[in-house]
């Protein structure tokens, strides 16, 4: 009640009241606490300035105060250290004063000693969390802090070490942060960066390591336990991607010192150890390093023990992920090596459930690497049939649990297929498909008695969905393949309907996926199927409560406005109308808006003149948008993103409808034709702007001109600005930019002579 | 309310391939309506080269030789 009245100042009385409380000695324990929770929740709730400055003042005196170890019994303080828990956001002001800020960590260092293990650990939450929110004002307080988590670290109860850990792992992903703000942004007004991980290096990653040694015996099947090795080990996985290189050779004689011992868990920690630290430090560094250890941990991979197999494969995963860069010239993979590497991994797959998905991520990674080289990619052709046999036979598996494993080895499947070369590939992906086809089919007999079969069918169909969509994706990207795709479209499209009457949206969304991209293969053809997917189409774009099915929907419009062309036409109406009603709902996530204003511009261009009837309604909502965005928050990032996006696809919109007008009625859009440069202008003179969005303001300027011809040789005129907007264009380091800009430069052009 | 959730992710592939297929699907549309528009664009470009120059030969973009005998 009070989140909602104190900041319509409806309820003045509820803080005094509140503290008259805590302030009068003679008042019960019990409601000392219970006003302590309540004031609490109610700083989380409201702002700081929704008070005025006595009065929070007043209330966080209250909070630290009940904190204090002589005045108060332990349910009071217990209280105390949570509900300042809660008010630390709300305590912005006094921690910008050195006096109150002084008191607030002394009595918060206090309270991390405390007698009671539950009040320490409230205390040492209270510091994570001032480790994120007041990192800039840490300095005169790190030695202490670091004898208080260190001890804490070493000696303490498990649910108190973690919230030490957790601190230091706050500290990195403030620092993380900093340094990536200060890669991207120059000039004075960096925040500060402490550079506090570098300071206490030395001693902060013996203690990571020594944790690494207190492993849980069955820590890898149970995804509910958070331990000291699990999180020191993370920590020291932050802590390696803050400093880069100085970490290693603090980690190394770890490592050496370890990985022969008898004792499993100092075989196992030093390959964690290992593992951690291969994101952050430069390739140089780390490259001997690897080529050294990676035969070892091939053979590792038949340790006796089922945690060092797990973690040892895991390793394997980061160093084909961060260490195995064909196109950037870089690999541990090698002609040499590859047979050996896909051997191990092959054979290993076969391992308990937990090693053999991370050996799907290890697979995952190899083959990225090889994609992203390009013709490289051949490398992994031979090896192609084997690899995919072993993980489909994987994702068969009926030992794995839950689907985790599953939808690991189908993921995995995935980037397979799209990173094979085609053009050595294409009859084994051609193979693969009737395969899991086949397999979806098989969903649709099994048999369902329980809510959790009906889970487990819809997550496997998902998965199969998935699989379809990438091989659609990959056969249809080249003239030779996309007819194998067309053989089989119907019997694609036979299954998807099939699918689409389960009617679970994690499926309804990879169903929707996949023929999108089914569409953009077929071409004119999708017509055969609109018949019966039409109505799926409106369910999907009627999905407000699952937005990303609503958004993916929008999307397949677009696909198959382009496929149809003009033969779209007898969908349209249909499709408008809920397109136009998704934009109007509140309901909507917003992230769904820019897509369907795209797709406007998508159906515009196939359906040409037919546009027409929507012109109206379609420009009200673009007019209404444009609006929006010159009311965003100019300091917010999220805002100013989503308000790029906004422009972006009002401008794609504007393109198609202009294009698609051009030869048949460019005269309807002539009254839009002033607001669309205003519109324009308004956006030229925004120099926050992405470049895409200055390309979409640019080619529809051009699209204006082409489509309106003379008669926009007045607005033109009238409106300067485009000369020097075109020459910011032509200046620019974007090929695509310039080139645009150039194509528009000649349209206006054309229509300044006429 | 509660205080933020301690587990961090652990040993885990940093993988959702269903991001990736929703964000490559993405790319796929955005990269067939650009060229959609392109094509109507390079259309219109064609046009303005088979006429007679008017202006600043400068502000003419190149004709795409493989458009050419699309719009005849």
């Amino acid at each position: 009640i009070a989140s909602i009245e104190i900041p319509k100042k409806q309820w003045p009385e509820l803080i005094g009241c509140l503290l008259n409380n805590m302030t009068q000695q003679d008042k019960p324990a019990g409601l000392k606490q219970a006003t302590l929770e309540t004031l609490g929740y109610v700083c989380e709730e409201i702002s700081h300035e929704d008070l005025v400055q006595d009065e929070v003042n007043a209330v966080l005196t209250a909070v630290v105060q009940g904190m204090n170890l002589a005045e108060h019994s332990s349910e009071v303080r217990l209280a105390a250290a949570r509900a300042l828990y809660n008010a630390l956001d709300f305590a912005q002001t006094n921690f910008e004063n050195e006096m109150e800020r002084n008191y607030i960590m002394k009595m918060v260092c206090e309270t991390a000693i405390s007698k009671e293990v539950e009040i320490r650990q409230a205390a040492f939450e209270c510091l994570v969390s001032i480790a994120s929110t007041y990192y800039e004002k840490l300095e005169p307080y790190m030695q202490a802090l670091f004898e208080l988590t260190s001890n804490a670290v070493k000696g303490d109860e498990e649910a108190v070490s973690l919230q030490a850990i957790e601190f230091w792992s706050s500290i990195c992903d403030e620092e993380i942060e900093l340094q990536e703000y200060e890669s991207t942004e120059s000039g004075d007004s960096e925040p500060p960066h402490s550079r506090f991980i570098e300071k206490a290096l030395s001693s902060l990653v013996p203690m990571l390591l020594e944790t690494l040694l207190k492993q849980e015996e069955d820590q890898d099947q149970d995804d509910s336990i958070w331990n000291l090795s699990m999180a020191g080990g993370t920590c020291l996985g932050l802590v390696s991607r803050t400093v880069g290189d100085a970490i290693v050779p603090l980690v190394m004689p770890f490592v050496e010192a370890n990985i022969l011992k008898p004792e499993w868990r100092c075989r196992e920690a030093a390959t964690y150890a290992f593992g951690s630290i291969l994101e952050g430090p430069s390739i140089d560094k780390l490259s001997p390093l690897v080529h050294a250890g990676l035969d070892f941990l091939l053979k590792a991979m038949k340790d006796e023990n089922n945690h060092v197999r797990d973690t040892t494969a895991w390793t394997l995963s980061r160093i084909f992920e961060l260490l195995h860069s064909p196109a950037g010239g870089i690999s541990v993979i090698s002609s040499e090596n590859i047979q050996q590497i896909l051997g191990v991994l092959l054979e290993s797959i076969n391992d308990t459930p937990n090693v053999a998905e991370k050996i799907c991520g290890a697979i995952y990674y190899l083959c990225q690497g090889y994609f992203e080289a390009g013709q490289a990619s051949s490398v992994l052709t031979p090896f192609l049939t084997d690899i995919i046999t072993q993980l489909i036979r994987t994702a068969d598996r009926t030992d794995g649990g839950d689907s985790k494993l599953r939808s690991s080895a189908y993921e995995t499947l995935n980037e397979v297929v799209r990173c094979s070369y085609i053009v050595d590939t294409s009859p084994i992906i051609e193979q693969l498909l009737p395969v899991i086809m086949n397999k979806l089919g098989q969903t649709l007999e099994l048999q369902i008695v329980s809510s959790d079969d009906r889970e487990k069918q819809g997550d496997l169909q998902a998965s199969l969905c998935g699989v379809i969509q990438v091989i659609i994706q990959k056969l249809s990207s080249t003239d030779e393949t996309r007819p194998i795709i067309l053989r089989a479209s119907d019997q694609i499209m036979a299954l998807f309907l099939r699918v689409f009457a389960c009617r679970s949206s994690t499926v309804h969304e990879e169903a929707m996926l996949a023929i999108g991209s089914l569409a953009y293969a077929c071409g004119p053809k999708f017509e055969n199927y609109m018949g019966e997917f039409y109505r799926y189409l409106e369910m999907g774009l009627q999905n407000f409560e699952e937005y990303q099915v609503c958004s993916i929907t929008v999307g397949v419009v677009g696909d198959i406005s382009r496929a149809l062309d003009d033969k779209v036409l007898q969908f349209c109406d249909g499709i408008m109308k809920h397109l136009l009603n998704d934009l109007g709902s509140n309901e909507l996530h917003r992230s769904v808006k820019p897509h369907i204003f795209s797709c406007f511009g998508d159906i515009a261009l196939a359906i040409g003149e037919h546009f027409e009837r929507y012109v109206l309604y379609v420009v009200q909502a673009m007019q209404q948008a444009a609006a929006v965005c010159a009311q965003l928050d100019a300091n917010d990032e999220e805002l100013m993103e989503y308000g790029n996006q906004l422009r972006r696809s009002i401008f794609e919109a504007y393109s198609g409808i202009l294009q698609g007008f051009k030869d048949s009625k460019p005269e309807v859009m002539l009254p839009y034709a002033s607001h669309l440069l205003q519109f324009i202008e308004v956006v030229f003179l925004d120099r926050q702007r992405d470049e895409s969005v200055t390309k979409a303001a640019v080619a529809v300027m051009g699209d204006l001109a082409d489509a309106l011809g003379p008669n926009t040789k007045l607005l033109f005129r009238d409106r300067a600005f485009y000369i020097e907007f075109l020459g910011e264009c032509l200046q620019s380091d974007d090929e695509s930019i310039k080139e645009t800009a150039t194509w528009t430069q000649g349209m206006i052009g054309r229509v300044m002579v006429s | 309310m509660a205080p933020h959730d301690l587990r961090r992710p652990f040993k885990r592939p940093a993988i959702s391939d269903q991001q990736r297929r929703r964000e490559l699907s993405l790319q796929r549309q955005a990269q067939n309506r650009l060229d959609a528009q392109h094509h109507a664009r390079r259309l219109a470009s064609t046009l303005l080269f088979l006429q007679p120059p008017q202006s600043d030969p400068e502000a003419d973009p190149e004709p795409d030789p493989e458009i050419a005998p699309e719009a005849e």
